[in-house]
C-alpha cells in the first residue's frame, strides 16, 4: 500500500510536470523576475561589464521581453550558462528563454524540445588571416594550420568545408577563445575560424587590427536566436512577437526618442504596433501597449544593433549590405506585419 | 684505600677544518663540486635568470599601470607588458563575484565574524578548545548564512541564525573567563553568584537558564536586523570559491571518518553500503558528478521544486570529496597496530571509546600530510564549477578578457588568480607542517 502510495506520487510528479511548464507568462508574472540564459560572457551579445551589469543584443532581447511583460526592461535575472548545458537548463525550467547566440538548426528544432522564437541576427563562419601572408580567398588555404574552437559547429563546419573543396588542414583546437587568440597571434596557426562577428569582435582586440583581414568566404549559415521551451505556443507567441516588433519599429521609424509622440500616429501600421489600435498586446497576455515600454526601453532593432555590435561599438561589424540589413535595404531582416 | 672515581669529561668539539664550514665552503661542496656539476650550475642559474627577468619586465617594469582600456596599454607597450588596469578594475568582481558592491561588506563581516570565532583556538589558557572548535563547524555556517543571503527569514531560521551569534558570544565569554580565572564561562556565572558549593542540579539550572537568556537576547537581536537579500546568482569570485570549499573541507571530514568506520564496520549492510558509495563516487570523475548534479538532479525532482542551483554544486563536491577522504582516513585506520586495539580492549574501553580515544587521534595525527593534500586538492577542483556556469574565481578571470573595453585580457587575470591560489594553498600547506610538528613534539619516532 505504502509502495503503491509512493508511486502513485512519483507518477503525479511527472504528470504534474507540463502542466506548470504550460503557464510560462502566469509563472514570470508571479515572480515578478524573467529568467533569462546567457552564455559565459561574449562581446557584443552578452557581455559582463566589471559593475556587473549584462548588455548586448541578446541581452536586450530579454529586456525588452521584461519590458513587455512588466513595463520594466530591469526585471530580468541573467543565468550564464556554458554551452554544453544551455538547452537542458532550459528544459528544467531554470529558465524562461535562452538569448544566447543559438544557431537554429533542424536538429535542435526537432529533437531538443525547443522552440526557436525567431532570429535576431544573422552569423556565418568565416576566416581570418594575417595580411602579409597574402591570402585573399578561403580556398588558398589547403594545407594550413587551422585555429578553431573545440566543441562547436565551428569545427563541423570546418571540416565539411575542406572537405567538399577537396582540401586538408590542421586543426589546431582549444576551448578557450583566448588561448586560441594568442596561438594565433603567436604565429601557432596560419588562419584563425570562427563566426564572422567573434572574428570581428577578437580582431578589435589585436594589437594591430589592420594586419589582420577576413576572407570573403562563409562556409556556413548561422541563423541565431532567441529559443524557448516547446510546449507553451502563448509564451513563444510573447517571444517572437516583442522581437518582430522590434524589427517593425524600426522599418516603420519608431525609435526609443519619438515611441511617445508616435503613439499618436496616423499610421495605421504604427498606430497598431504601439497598441494605439487593435488588441495584439492583449491577446499575447500582455498590456496593448507593451511595445511602446519595450522600444522605450531598449530602442528599436537598429539602434540596439548601433549599440552593441555597430560600426562604432568595440567590435565594429558595419550593417550595411551585410544580411542584418533590414529588407528594404537589402538585408534579411524581414518581421511578418503587426496586424 | 678509596677508589678513585673516574669520570667522564667530554672533550669540547673541535673547530672543522676552515675549508669545510661557512657559506664558500657550501656553495663550493653544493654548486661547483666537479665539472657536471659547475655546468649544471651555470645552466640552471641561466634558467632561473631568463625566467625571472622576464616575468619581472613583463609584470612590473614594461607593464602598464594607467589606462582606461585595454587599447591603450596595446597601443603604449603592445603585448610586451602586462595591461594591470583592467585587472584593477575587476578586482574586486574577482574577489566578491557580482555581489552588490554596496553589501560587499556583509561578506567581509561575515568572514570576519569567522577570524573572530578561530581567534581562541590560538590563545593560551584557553581549555575548551575542542567545544570552540566544534561550534565553529555547526553553529557558524548559520550565522554566515544570513551574512551572506540575507533576505526573509522565518521563525526557523531566525532561531539558527541566534543559535550560531549566541555560539560567537559564548565563545568569547569562555574565551575570556578561562584566560582570567581559568573556568569556563558556565563554572565562572555560578561562582559569580556564590552558588559554587551548591548541589549540581542548581548549578547545571543556573547554566541552562544562562544559555537560555543568551539564546533569547541573541533571537531577539536577530529579529532586529534585516538584510536585503542577496541571491546566489550573484556570489562569484574568490568568496564563491571560498563557500563552495569551506564546506566542501568541512563536511568531508567527519562524513570521510564516518564512511571509513563504516566500510571497516563488521556489520554486513553498513559496510556494503559504506563501499558502495565510495567506489561509486570515486569511479567517477568530478565533473560528471558536477554534471550529474546539475542537468539530472531537476529532472528527478517534482515540477515546482527549485533546488538552487549552488546548492547541487556544494553537494557534489561534498560527496566526492567524502569519498576520497574516507580513503584517506581509511588508509590511516590500517596503520594502527593492532596491538593499539587489544590493549583498548583489554581496558574494557567499548568500539566508540577505542575508536575516539585510541585509535582515531593516532590515525588522524598520521594522516594529517595526506587529508591537507586532499583538502588543497578540493580547493583547485573547486574550479570545476566554472563549467557549470558559476562564477567562481577562474570564471570570473576569464570573464575579465571578455568585457568590450578589456577584450583579449587573458594572461594579466590569471596571473593575478594564480597568485591568489598560491597564497591559499600554501598556506594550508604550511599550516599543516606547523600542525604536524606541534603534535609529534616529544614523541618523534625518527
Amino acid at each position: 500500500m505504502k509502495k503503491t502510495l509512493f508511486t502513485c506520487g512519483i507518477l503525479a510528479a511527472f504528470a504534474a510536470t507540463p502542466a506548470v511548464a504550460q503557464e510560462t507568462l502566469q509563472t514570470v508574472r508571479d515572480r515578478g523576475i524573467l529568467n533569462c540564459q546567457v552564455g559565459l560572457p561574449t562581446p557584443g551579445f552578452y557581455q559582463l561589464a566589471d559593475d556587473g551589469m549584462w548588455s548586448g543584443m541578446d541581452v536586450d532581447m530579454c529586456r525588452a521581453v521584461s519590458a513587455a511583460i512588466f513595463g520594466d526592461p530591469d526585471q530580468v535575472e541573467y543565468q550564464s550558462v556554458t554551452s554544453a548545458v544551455r538547452f537542458t537548463s532550459l528544459a528544467n525550467a531554470e529558465s524562461d528563454m535562452l538569448s544566447r547566440t543559438t544557431t537554429w538548426t533542424a536538429v535542435r528544432d526537432t529533437q531538443l524540445g525547443l522552440d526557436f522564437t525567431a532570429i535576431n541576427f544573422y552569423d556565418g563562419q568565416g576566416f581570418m588571416v594575417p595580411a602579409d601572408t597574402g591570402i585573399t580567398s578561403a580556398l588558398e588555404l589547403d594545407g594550413a594550420t587551422i585555429c578553431v574552437l573545440t566543441g562547436t559547429t565551428t569545427e563541423l563546419n570546418l571540416a565539411d568545408y575542406f572537405r567538399a573543396n577537396g582540401m586538408s588542414f590542421t586543426p589546431v583546437t582549444n576551448e578557450n577563445v583566448n588561448v586560441l587568440v594568442e596561438t594565433y597571434l603567436g604565429g601557432g596557426c596560419d588562419a584563425y575560424t570562427n563566426d564572422k562577428s567573434g572574428l570581428a569582435a577578437r580582431r578589435s582586440a589585436f594589437p594591430d587590427p589592420s594586419a589582420h583581414v577576413f576572407l570573403p568566404e562563409t562556409v556556413s549559415k548561422e541563423p541565431l536566436g532567441p529559443v524557448v521551451r516547446q510546449g507553451d505556443d502563448a509564451w513563444a507567441n510573447l517571444v517572437r512577437w516583442t522581437i518582430y516588433g522590434l524589427m517593425n519599429a524600426e522599418e516603420l521609424g519608431v525609435t526609443s526618442e519619438n515611441v511617445q509622440e508616435m503613439t499618436g500616429s496616423a499610421d495605421p501600421n504604427i498606430a497598431r504596433l504601439l497598441g494605439s489600435e487593435g488588441n495584439i498586446g492583449e491577446e499575447l497576455g500582455v498590456s496593448p501597449t507593451f511595445m511602446v515600454d519595450a522600444i522605450a526601453a531598449v530602442g528599436n532593432y537598429g539602434e540596439i544593433y548601433e549599440r552593441h555590435v555597430g560600426a562604432d561599438t568595440a567590435i565594429g561589424i558595419p550593417r550595411e549590405g551585410t544580411l542584418n540589413a533590414l529588407w528594404t535595404e537589402g538585408g534579411l531582416i524581414y518581421a511578418p506585419p503587426f496586424r | 684505600m678509596a677508589q678513585q672515581t673516574q669520570v667522564f669529561v667530554p672533550q669540547p668539539d673541535r673547530p672543522p677544518p676552515p675549508d669545510t664550514s661557512g657559506p664558500l665552503a657550501w656553495i663550493r661542496r653544493n654548486l661547483f663540486r666537479d665539472i657536471p656539476n659547475t655546468l649544471m650550475t651555470f645552466v640552471g642559474a641561466y634558467i632561473i635568470f631568463t625566467v625571472v627577468t622576464a616575468i619581472v619586465n613583463w609584470a612590473l617594469i614594461d607593464a602598464v599601470w594607467q589606462a582606461e582600456t585595454r587599447r591603450e596599454c596595446l597601443d603604449a607597450v603592445g603585448r610586451a607588458g602586462a595591461c594591470w588596469p583592467g585587472v584593477a578594475a575587476w578586482f574586486e568582481n574577482l574577489i566578491y563575484g557580482l555581489y552588490p558592491k554596496d553589501q560587499v561588506w556583509r561578506i567581509n563581516l561575515g568572514f570576519l565574524a569567522l577570524v573572530v570565532w578561530m581567534v581562541p583556538l590560538w590563545l593560551p589558557k584557553v581549555a575548551s578548545k575542542i567545544a570552540i572548535g566544534l561550534s565553529a563547524v555547526m553553529l557558524y555556517p548559520f550565522l554566515a548564512s544570513y551574512f551572506f543571503l540575507g533576505g526573509e527569514k522565518g521563525i526557523i531560521w531566525t532561531a539558527l541564525i541566534a543559535a550560531g551569534l549566541a555560539g560567537l558570544i559564548w565563545v568569547w565569554a569562555t574565551a575570556l573567563t578561562e584566560m582570567r580565572t581559568g573556568k569556563p564561562v558556565g563554572t565562572w556565572l555560578v561562582a559569580r553568584l556564590g552558588q559554587a558549593d551548591t548541589d549540581e542540579i542548581l548549578q547545571r539550572r543556573i547554566k541552562q537558564g544562562a544559555a537560555l537568556a543568551l539564546f533569547a537576547m541573541a533571537f531577539l537581536m536577530v529579529t532586529q536586523i534585516s538584510f536585503e537579500e542577496v541571491r546566489t546568482r550573484f556570489w562569484g569570485g574568490l568568496f564563491l570559491t571560498l563557500v563552495i570549499s569551506g564546506i566542501g573541507i568541512t563536511f568531508s571530514l567527519p562524513a570521510g571518518i564516518l564512511l571509513a568506520l563504516g566500510r571497516r564496520s563488521k556489520m554486513p549492510v553498513i559496510s556494503t553500503l559504506c563501499t558502495l558509495f565510495i567506489e561509486l563516487f570515486r569511479s567517477v570523475p568530478l565533473i560528471t558528478i558536477l554534471f550529474m548534479f546539475n542537468t539530472m538532479l531537476p529532472l528527478f525532482m517534482p515540477a515546482g521544486t527549485e533546488v538552487n542551483q549552488l546548492v547541487r554544486a556544494i553537494v557534489a563536491v561534498c560527496l566526492f570529496a567524502a569519498a576520497y577522504m574516507a580513503e584517506v582516513i581509511r588508509g590511516g585506520l590500517q596503520a594502527i597496530p593492532s596491538g593499539q586495539y587489544e590493549a583498548a580492549k583489554s581496558l574494557g574501553m567499548n568500539y566508540w571509546q577505542t575508536t575516539s580515544q585510541v585509535v582515531l587521534p593516532q590515525a588522524l595525527k598520521i594522516m594529517i600530510p595526506t587529508i591537507v593534500g586532499n583538502f588543497i586538492g578540493l580547493f583547485k577542483d573547486t574550479t570545476l564549477v566554472s563549467i557549470i556556469g558559476l562564477f567562481d574565481l577562474m570564471n570570473m578571470a576569464r570573464a575579465v578578457g571578455e568585457d568590450t573595453d578589456w577584450l583579449g585580457l587573458f594572461i594579466e587575470p590569471f596571473f593575478v588568480v594564480t597568485l591568489i591560489y598560491f597564497v591559499f594553498c600554501f598556506a594550508m600547506s604550511s599550516y599543516s607542517i606547523n600542525l604536524e610538528k606541534k603534535l609529534a613534539a616529544g614523541r618523534d619516532r625518527t
